[in-house]
């Protein structure tokens, strides 16, 4: 589904280059859950990011879904984005002045979907999610892992075929970190949904088909489950 | 897709109430404010539009030369207008008036006094007036017949027809009605409550219809086909082969300029109130944009609260342009909740700007005119407020937002920058403010050369010219009147002038203009004006009748025959002595010099009454005797009078009103810009909470933070100044060269302007400084 090749994402600090990713290429097939961990500055959420297609790479080739990124123009870039990509946040980032419903709803405003339609798969997430009764809510009125509920449902309303995540249960509990990594297996199994997340412990990461360890901007390790 | 930005807009107003109130107030005061000039100002710019042929109308202006300058008049001699109309084929109807009459008019028991004046027939088709009764071609058939206005014809005869009744007028003649119009409306030159046929008084004062003097205003109607400068060369000289040789040139003065294009210099058109229509239309948009400005600080400043709302959308697949979309959307809905409570402020404050700027304006939603202005005010607003915010909103990277919470820096520059223009204007307009103040009291303390307090005036109808000695006597004995007399005119203006007059030694090329009026005896001491030289007139006007007072202008212009004693000659080359002069005061222009002057001691046929009343007296009181006096004197008619000092403050109309309305918009300027003050200082002392709080627990005072928050706004503030000061001097010492009796400006204004700005600075910013270093470091630092 994705294919990275020799990326490679550096700042220049005083003529210095200060890689975040040196180097790295990486292939994922659709249908895969990978899990990318590695000590804090190791650059994963850079290469999430630029997998996600939010950052550009320094260096290096970029393919996905038989697209080169890495030559397509921003307004391409977003169309393509649009479609295949959806994006789970640790701190959920839900519009605070939106209800839930609408909060799920902006991503196919986004996209130009009709009133009746948006409507209809609204509902039938939010049925899914089991949220229905939260419809009316406000994002203060959710505890957190609600909230992350509900970042998912917005993620996933479009029917992305690649769910990013970084770090989706960093600011929840132990049980509704489980809760969730049990949805993430789920989309991946029953739905087919391509699922890669970034992330500190363990025993989440071992939710997913394959781990990526990080280090200092480079591939480590990578061990098929 | 607009709905939900709809409501994203209100529910965060909501949940901001206090941001959205500073914004939305700021922006409501501005557009109430500017929308109140622009009212102003289509009143002014549609004075006389009430008159359909006002494209074809004019009146006929004179140019007389004297020393060598062009001064324009609006009189011209009475045969005119009768003449050109015979000569000057493009003239399609002309007609003359008289001028403005205060009349006593009677009906049975009632009697009041209303203005109008004596014209030509033809006046009527030329502003088409409207006539409710009676018929307008045959309305003047009959010497004395009278067309009045609707308020007067309600005023005489209620509700019904009053065409065929009549109305005595100054207790000697009847009128027949032969007509109503309805009220011309407020906004149009002409102020006639009345017309009557202008041959009533042409064969009365048969000098009239000489061609050397100049009496009535002509109007004239060209066909529309005319060529006005073609017109206008047929006129220039025409009075020449009239009027022996003279060197006075006649010009066309179109309606369509009559109220804003008035003022002339050396003959030529120079301006008039379409300087302050301009004026104030600047200081609309300035103020419109001041509230605009507002916005734009407000809305940036709180953008790190939208950031990550921006960053959000934008991960979602929001693209730059639908984010720009939204925050302008978002401002046009703010600035038309801003119309909507402007449209009430000018509901609520219209009567007394009405007041202030003495019109009768009015708003008129269902007006399509109005109604475009505020749908676009609104839009243009919303548009200009919300442009920057939303480039800015939209610029940032989501990435970037989103994680660190870092926003593109140059933002508080801009910001900084909107503020200094913000206090810059409000610098100006304070300064602005003082100034026109001190210049009109500068005018008003002015040493007239007589007492314009405590003086009263009537004007003589009836009998009270020719039963003067017997008032005059009564007043005395009243106890409450200093002294009274005769005049031509209010001693604040004198209308009769000629270049006549010689003396031994005048220069053929010396031809001033000078006035000249009838007076009684005790005029100079009525007016408590002083005599350089010479004695005062004998209180027998026969005694004095080759005798004159002048003063010291004329004296000044003679030259060696400027002395008590020397002869002075007139038109009819009859010699007068020079009895006395008496020192200058001023008259007509209050910013010039005294223009020369002769008094003759010759009541008969005065038109004002001047009283003086005693100092100490209670004023109820004296007006009381004194009305009993002059009604007993001159029965039939009401004793109504004027101050002195209320036409002397007339003069000064225009400037008041200028300098009224720059206090009023450098009071909103300073309010508006104030409120985006204390909103960006709130943001500061939000976003410093931490630096504050670690501060703190390291040991700083209250007072100390404080001041450092307080500083950074102050030093903008002392920014402002240096920008404002050059520009107001610079405006103000322009206005100043209007007039040649003016102040030199004082460095102090400035200083002043610029410590009242850093007061009103400081008051509110530091409310905001105060809380924020009053706040406890414990709740600040805990978050992070």
């Amino acid at each position: 589904m994705l294919s990275l090749q020799h990326i490679s994402k550096y700042y220049q600090v005083s003529g210095l280059k200060n890689f975040v990713l040196n180097d790295l290429s990486l292939e994922i097939d659709q249908g895969e859950f990978v899990s990318i961990m590695g000590p804090s500055g190791s650059g994963k959420s850079s290469l999430l990011n630029i997998i996600g297609m939010l950052d550009e790479p320094s260096e290096g080739y970029h393919y996905f879904a038989g697209h080169a990124v890495h030559q397509l123009k921003e307004k391409q870039r977003s169309a393509l984005y649009k479609q295949y990509i959806g994006f789970v946040f640790q701190a959920y980032h839900l519009i605070d002045e939106l209800t839930v419903y609408e909060n799920i709803e902006t991503p196919l405003i986004y996209q130009d979907f009709k009133g009746a339609e948006r409507k209809a798969m609204v509902a039938d997430i939010l049925d899914r999610f089991n949220i229905v009764g939260k419809k009316d809510l406000f994002p203060a009125q959710l505890s957190g892992g609600q909230q992350q509920l509900v970042g998912i449902a917005r993620a996933l309303i479009a029917k992305p075929k690649l769910l990013l995540a970084d770090e989706p249960t960093g600011n929840l509990n132990s049980k509704q970190g489980e809760e969730i990594m049990e949805l993430f297996r789920k989309l991946n199994k029953e739905d087919g949904v391509t699922i890669i997340q970034v992330t500190h412990s363990e025993k989440n990461a071992e939710y997913g088909s394959r781990i990526i360890n990080l280090l200092d901007g480079k591939i480590e390790s990578s061990k098929q489950l | 897709m607009i709905g939900n930005y709809f409501k994203t807009t209100l529910r965060s107003l909501l949940k901001n109430r206090a941001y959205s109130f500073l914004n939305i107030a700021g922006l409501a005061t501005g557009i109430a404010c500017a929308s109140l000039i622009f009212l102003w100002v289509q009143d002014e710019l549609t004075f006389n539009h009430n008159f359909e042929k006002r494209d074809n109308l004019y009146t006929i202006y004179e140019n007389q030369t004297y020393e060598g300058k062009m001064s324009t008049f609006h009189a011209t001699p009475g045969p005119m207008a009768k003449a050109i109309k015979a000569e000057i084929p493009e003239i399609k109807n002309i007609a003359r008036t008289g001028g403005t009459n205060n009349l006593l008019f009677s009906l049975g028991e009632k009697t009041i006094n209303e203005e109008g004046s004596y014209a030509d027939p033809e006046i009527f088709s030329m502003l088409k007036m409207p006539f409710v009764h009676g018929d307008i071609t045959n309305a003047f058939t009959e010497l004395h017949s009278v067309v009045i206005n609707a308020t007067m014809a309600r005023k005489f005869f209620g509700d019904s027809d009053p065409v065929g009744k009549t109305l005595k007028i100054n207790n000697e003649q009847d009128y027949t009605v032969t007509g109503v119009f309805t009220d011309l409306p407020k906004n149009s030159t002409f102020k006639f409550q009345w017309l009557a046929p202008l041959a009533n008084i042409d064969h009365k004062m048969p000098w009239m219809m000489e061609w050397s003097a100049n009496w009535t205003l002509t109007y004239v109607e060209l066909v529309s086909s005319a060529n006005v400068n073609g017109v206008n060369k047929k006129l220039q000289h025409y009075l020449a082969s009239k009027n022996n040789g003279t060197k006075t040139e006649c010009f066309l003065f179109g309606m369509n300029d009559w109220n804003l294009h008035d003022n002339f210099v050396n003959g030529k058109m120079d301006g008039g109130r379409i300087e302050y229509v301009r004026l104030f239309s600047i200081i609309a948009f300035i103020i419109l944009i001041i509230a605009c400005i507002n916005f734009m600080n407000l809305s940036t400043a709180r953008s790190e609260k939208r950031a990550k709302e921006v960053g959000v959308r934008k991960v979602m697949g929001a693209g730059k342009g639908k984010l720009i979309a939204q925050f302008i959307g978002e401002a046009i809905v703010m600035s038309f909740i801003a119309v909507f409570i402007a449209i009430g402020f000018m509901y609520i404050i219209l009567p007394s700007f009405n007041n202030l700027v003495q019109k009768e304006l009015s708003i008129n939603i269902s007006e399509p005119l109005h109604l475009t202005y505020l749908v676009s005010i609104g839009v243009v607003t919303g548009l200009l407020a919300g442009s920057y915010p939303a480039f800015y909103l939209s610029s940032f990277n989501p990435i970037a937002v989103l994680k660190s919470m870092k926003l593109p820096t140059g933002a508080g520059f801009i910001r900084e920058g909107l503020v200094v223009i913000q206090f810059s204007i409000s610098i100006i307009l304070i300064v602005g403010t003082i100034i026109i103040y001190q210049q009109i009291q500068h005018v008003k303390n002015r040493d007239l050369g007589y007492n314009k307090n405590d003086l009263i005036y009537v004007s003589t109808q009836g009998k009270l010219s020719a039963h003067f000695e017997s008032i005059y006597q009564q007043l005395k004995q009243s106890g409450v009147v200093e002294d009274a007399s005769l005049s031509d005119f209010p001693v604040l203006q004198i209308w009769k002038n000629t270049d006549n007059y010689s003396w031994e030694g005048k220069q053929p090329a010396q031809n001033p203009l000078i006035s000249f009026e009838n007076v009684s005896s005790q005029f100079v001491r009525t007016m408590g004006m002083k005599l350089a030289s010479g004695r005062d007139f004998y209180p027998n006007s026969s005694l004095d009748s080759n005798s004159v007072i002048i003063n010291e202008a004329l004296a000044k212009q003679m030259g060696k025959q400027g002395h008590v004693g020397a002869i002075i000659r007139n038109v009819g080359n009859k010699s007068y002595e020079i009895a006395g002069i008496v020192k200058d005061f001023l008259y007509n222009d209050m910013y010039a010099v005294s223009a020369p002057l002769v008094l003759y001691n010759n009541p008969t046929g005065t038109d004002v009454l001047s009283i003086h009343i005693k100092r100490n007296v209670n004023l109820q009181d004296a007006l009381v005797k004194i009305g009993a006096i002059v009604k007993a004197n001159n029965p039939g008619y009401p004793f109504e009078y004027k101050f002195m000092d209320d036409d002397f403050d007339q003069i000064f109309k225009t400037e008041a009103l200028t300098g009224k309305l720059a206090g009023v918009f450098a009071s909103l300027a300073i309010l508006i810009s104030c409120l985006g003050l204390f909103g960006l200082a709130a943001y500061t002392a939000e976003r410093r909470i931490k630096e504050i709080g670690i501060r703190k627990v390291l040991g700083a005072s209250v007072a100390g933070l404080t001041g450092l928050l307080s500083k950074d706004f102050l030093k903008l503030v002392g920014i402002s100044c240096l920008i404002a000061f050059p520009v107001a001097w610079w405006a103000l010492n322009n206005w100043l060269q209007n007039y040649q009796y003016r102040i030199t400006i004082n460095w102090m204004v400035f200083a002043a302007a610029g410590i009242l700005a850093m007061l009103i600075a400081l008051a509110t910013v530091s409310f905001q400084a105060v809380k924020a270093a009053l706040s406890n470091p414990v709740n600040s630092l805990r978050n992070e």
